[in-house]
């Protein structure tokens, strides 16, 4: 296998994990992309790093974009305090978004040896409807110059 | 809260979202609900008419992940 075949098993891996932990039946892009910002090493990781948008300030805008959503039909997240369940012993399915998302990835790339982390980014950065945009927005993170700042890299940087 | 008091959200973005939260938060709450009826000693059978769904269904769902965490299952009756 591919250096690129062995990182998107891992971001697959590790985007099914962040789904277990906040109990989610299947991977959504907002897992991939704190996979994406978990993996060092990777023009993907410098770049959100950069923006100061790092593995845990990802979950904390998506926590807040959960509340937000929550809130907008009058329903606060702090009423419910009830143990954490288990989680399932299978690994969630692929979700419709996370699909979505390693489709446009795979599209910004001329060809599979062109295919690079930042590419992946692009794809899960390049959705307008959904948890990633609307948490990017709440923490006042410009999406599109995100993925300008992405796209540069991809000229310069190998991986 | 009655349900003329529920806020409508006026942009559908806002609308949808809320639907994708409040299904993620219902399959949080049921998987928790679940597992602490069972841990309390309930029944399949119990859960399933607490929940309005037969009881194969809710065993499909949460037996393995309940048997998986160490939760002794009651035998049916």
């Amino acid at each position: 296998m591919s250096a690129i075949d062995h990182y998107i098993n891992a971001i697959m891996e590790e985007g099914a994990a962040e789904a277990r932990e906040d109990g989610s039946a299947a991977t959504e892009a907002h897992h991939l992309l704190l996979a994406l910002a978990a993996h060092e090493g990777t023009a993907a990781y410098r770049v959100l790093t950069t923006a100061g948008f790092g593995r845990q300030a990802i979950r904390e805008a998506l926590d807040r974009e959960f509340e937000h959503s929550l809130d907008a039909v009058g329903v606060n997240l702090t009423a419910f305090d009830l143990p954490k369940p288990s989680p399932a012993p299978e690994p969630p399915k692929m979700g419709a978004s996370a699909r979505l998302a390693l489709e446009r990835g795979f599209a910004a790339s001329t060809g599979k040896k062109d295919l690079r982390p930042a590419h992946l980014l692009l794809g899960v950065l390049g959705a307008e409807i959904g948890a990633v945009p609307r948490a990017l927005a709440l923490a006042g993170v410009n999406r599109v110059d995100l993925m300008a700042r992405t796209r540069q890299t991809l000229a310069g940087e190998t991986w | 809260m009655p349900a003329q008091d529920i806020p409508v959200p006026q942009d559908p973005a806002d609308a949808l979202a809320a639907v994708a939260a409040l299904r993620h938060l219902a399959d949080r709450l049921e998987d928790a609900a679940v597992e602490q009826a069972m841990r309390a000693g309930w029944g399949w059978p119990d859960v399933a008419e607490a929940l309005g769904v037969t009881r194969q269904a809710v065993h499909k769902k949460h037996a393995k992940r309940l048997i998986a965490a160490g939760v002794t299952l009651r035998r049916r009756r």
